[in-house]
């Protein structure tokens, strides 16, 4: 009734930035020569970043684009890595087991998140409820891959071989450098095909529902449906990830559910900038990079460092790094119309 | 001939207090049709309960002869009734363009001819030369076309304007006024407007519902309301 | 039988009860000022370590309690001083930030205390006979002393002038700021409540466990469960209620299965309730 409350939520920030693809092939002709420059242990690692990278794409387009947050990201990671672990140590599934553990994985995160999502958007379970079920999700996981030990080897966690990358038996593919490829080659396509979802009219229904739910209701969409889609999107997005990871990383333990790691997604996301599926992808690889360094020399300061690195960007920085690179960017062109 | 959207006996009651009782209405199409009644009358409880957004308490509501009385929001926005709120309700962080976008994929068609739907309806409705902006940056009486250009937009067959000229200049609330007549005229549009603002309502010339304490307590054209000394009781009454 | 049944009982009324105590400060804050404190478990796991630290200075338990209680008080007056105040329009942005607030007091805990287990010593040991039940005194007692500051946290804000202001205040926040009331204060005052609760929580259970930096965590979410079940706004039967179901309900199943069954058992539970009775099970809408 009051005509107090016209007071215009101040989000004038698009579903992507301007530049954007410029920086994305930047990255990708980096990443490109990156294993040859930077030599083996950048080969080794780096794709295991790249992986918490997508991870944090997943969180991106629930938290930048349909304006949900998830903090049960992780959980569907765990589990897709352990759907892959279960896979390969399956011998004789008659095809290749990595890319059974792949689709699995995938599956497996887009169900688990498709029926919570389902189940907790058909009620209308207000977005603070929906944090906290999510990190309750994250640490159900946990325990449940702690106390099926006879499955998942418990705290001890999961040896996981290297998946054979030919898709026939007996393929010759194999190494460092091929696995980091075909890494980079699944990050950048899962990207590319969020990105081009995102711009249509799909993804613009989705950016509505971070707009303005009641408008989108009284236009006659279900949003209840369009949530629960994009959640099982982003679960099997982060499933897969996880699949992959637990191949390249060759090992899986309880702790990649835990409150921590879920936790780690968020920080990701928000220093990398929220907003931008990039931002979040660079967010989590710079952070993932700068943890293994810094947690190596300042293991007791780090994870302060982060949190306090955390509080300023939500306090000051909504868009974080992506969207002060885009003000930048911005400042510097000639002014669009707009 | 049958009314387009029809209620019977339609009542809300809150906690006790009658909000709205025994209204009955009937809109044709190709017509405007005005409510209009002091602060409190039950005018936006009566819209509410039109496009789904309250559950009534007694009566029922006929659109094109079904009974619509139980059907949810979603559903009667895709049947074609579509409502304007109160305070402009608009993507504030999406363009103008994408804004009208979201409206024109509930609409029939290919995608050109959404295409063509949306640049049709931008110039209608006088934002061509906004599409590219966020609507956060539009004024107040642009953003209320906005929301009208949605409506249009999704084809809508019946539009629920709670209070479209609020917060206008008085160009830009004949423009509304001029806008609303072109619609029906054009489009064959059945349009309820709820307003305060009498000259607005005195142009529109349309047939006028007044309500007072939930109840109607006149119908007519502008002059016979204006001549109705129940009415100004009641206007009267509030201004004391 | 009778014994066992009995033996149940007792286990479920001090279960609920400890569980009520440390589930309280969050119930308060987030049931008056709107605000889920996600630093509630840091700031439970820093009531726990202020009293191990005051206890080795040679305090009574009794004194390093308090002086936890009121050492997290303060921890969070900064806090809301500093950040949270800012934040009040915006309850989504005080869920991260109370967030990252629960990482650096953690990552300041680790800092400061380390990482090894610590054990406060039992101030109260032993236990008491009742009816063939052996019930350790100094659980019963935390148990008696949750019952007595509920009751008065209760009574202070329905009885005296002051609750009576502090809840027209937050109900109706523009009478209130016409009136001349101040809101602020009043969000700091129950906000320092909120923390102070958390920390003598935190105080009280630590002779029951080994301390180690995560051991907020658990409480952390069992106590959102505790108020989402019992329902916002119902301080003292939503608490209480929330506290039987989740505390009861796990240490029923754990009868049957194990811990970690238990709590995943509880979870899903709390999960259905959410979803079917959003504002908790004892109001239906």
């Amino acid at each position: 009734m009051s005509h107090a409350n016209s007071t215009i939520k101040r989000r004038p920030r698009a579903a992507h930035f301007g530049g954007e693809n410029a920086a994305a092939f930047a990255l990708l002709a980096l990443l490109v020569v990156a294993p040859f420059v930077a030599g083996d242990y950048i080969a080794y690692i780096l794709p295991q970043y790249m992986l918490y990278g997508l991870l944090a794409v997943s969180l991106v387009m629930l938290w930048g684009v349909v304006g949900i947050v998830s903090f049960g990201q992780a959980a569907f990671f765990a589990i897709g890595a352990y759907a892959m672990g279960l896979c390969m140590g399956q011998s004789d599934l008659g095809f290749n087991s990595g890319y059974a553990g792949l689709a699995s994985g995938a599956l497996a995160g887009g169900l688990l998140a498709g029926v919570t999502g389902w189940f907790l958007f058909s009620a209308g379970v207000k977005a603070t409820y929906f944090v906290l079920i999510t990190l309750a999700l994250s640490i159900i996981t946990e325990q449940v891959a702690v106390s099926q030990s006879q499955l998942t080897g418990g705290f001890n966690g999961m040896f996981v071989n290297r998946m054979a990358l030919s898709p026939f038996e007996g393929g010759a593919i194999a190494g460092d450098i091929a696995l980091y490829f075909f890494v980079l080659g699944v990050v950048a396509v899962v990207y590319a095909l969020l990105r081009w979802l995102m711009a249509s009219s799909f993804g613009t229904v989705l950016a509505g529902v971070r707009e303005n739910e009641d408008r989108l209701t009284a236009l006659g969409y279900r949003i209840d449906q369009y949530k629960t889609l994009a959640f099982a999107l982003s679960g099997a997005i982060a499933g897969l990830a996880g699949a992959l990871y637990a191949t390249t990383a060759s090992f899986v333990s309880p702790s990649l559910a835990g409150v921590l790691f879920s936790t780690q997604v968020v920080v990701w996301v928000a220093i990398g900038g929220r907003s931008s599926l990039l931002g979040g992808l660079v967010g989590a690889m710079v952070v993932a990079t700068a943890s293994n360094y810094l947690s190596a020399t300042m293991p007791q300061y780090w994870q302060l460092i982060l949190g306090v690195a955390f509080m300023l960007v939500i306090i000051f920085f909504k868009d974080g790094f992506a969207g002060m690179f885009a003000r930048l960017g911005q400042r510097l062109r000639p002014r669009e119309v707009s | 001939m049958s009314a387009l959207l029809q209620t019977q006996g339609l009542g809300k009651t809150f906690r006790g207090l009658a909000a709205n009782a025994d209204i009955d209405f009937a809109i044709e199409p190709r017509s405007i049709h005005c409510v209009i009644g002091p602060n409190g009358a039950g005018k936006t409880t009566f819209l509410s309960m039109i496009s789904g957004h309250l559950a009534p308490s007694s009566g029922r509501i006929f659109y094109n002869n079904a009974d619509i009385t139980r059907l949810a929001t979603v559903a009667r926005a895709r049947s074609g009734i579509a409502r304007k709120f109160q305070t402009p309700s608009v993507f504030h962080g999406l363009t103008t363009r994408t804004n009208i976008e979201l409206a024109a994929l509930r609409g029939s068609g290919s995608r050109g001819e959404r295409r063509a739907r949306i640049d049709e309806v931008l110039e209608t409705i006088g934002l061509s030369a906004q599409a590219q902006r966020l609507a956060a940056h539009l004024s107040h009486g642009q953003r209320q076309w906005l929301e009208i250009g949605m409506l249009l937009a999704m084809q809508a067959k019946v539009l629920l304007l709670d209070e479209p000229a609020a917060g206008m200049t008085a160009g830009e609330t004949a423009a509304t006024g001029a806008l609303l007549q072109k619609l029906v005229a054009e489009r064959g549009l059945a349009i309820i407007v709820i307003e305060h603002n009498m000259d607005f309502i005195r142009d529109l010339d349309a047939e006028i519902t007044v309500l007072h304490l939930g109840r109607v307590i006149a119908n007519g054209r502008f002059d016979e309301i204006a001549a109705d000394p129940r009415v100004a009781d009641v206007y009267l009454g509030q201004q004391a | 039988m009778l014994n066992s049944l009995l033996s149940i009982a007792v286990d479920l009324t001090l279960i609920t009860l400890v569980l009520a105590l440390a589930a309280f400060g969050l119930a308060i804050v987030y049931g008056l000022v709107g605000v889920i404190n996600m630093g509630h478990g840091a700031l439970l796991t820093l009531g726990a370590y202020l009293t191990w630290q005051a206890t080795a200075w040679q305090i009574p338990f009794p004194l390093a309690v308090l002086f936890a209680a009121c050492g997290v008080c303060v921890i969070g007056l900064i806090f809301e001083h500093l950040v949270i105040r800012h934040f009040y329009e915006r309850p989504f942005d005080t869920l991260l930030l109370t967030w990252a607030f629960f990482m650096i007091v953690t990552e300041v805990i680790k800092i400061v205390f380390g990482t090894d287990l610590r054990t406060v010593s039992n101030p109260l040991p032993g236990a008491i006979d009742l009816g063939g039940v052996r019930v350790p005194v100094y659980r019963a007692t935390v148990a008696l002393i949750a019952v007595g500051v509920i009751g008065a946290t209760a009574w202070l804000f329905y009885r005296t002038s002051l609750g009576i202001r502090i809840r027209g205040l937050i109900q109706n926040r523009e009478v209130a700021g016409l009136l001349g009331l101040n809101i602020s204060l009043t969000y700091k005052i129950v906000f320092g409540i909120g923390a102070f609760m958390a920390g003598l929580a935190g105080g009280l259970i630590s002779p029951m466990l080994s301390i180690d930096p995560y051991i907020g965590n658990v409480y952390l979410v069992r106590s959102f469960f505790v108020v989402l079940v019992g329902g916002m706004g119902q301080l003292l039967s939503g608490t209480l209620i929330g506290s039987f179901f989740t505390g009861g309900s796990e240490t029923l199943f754990a009868l049957f299965s194990s811990q970690a069954v238990a709590q995943t058992a509880v979870f899903a539970l709390a999960i259905l309730i959410l979803r079917f009775r959003p504002n908790g099970i004892l109001k239906n809408k």
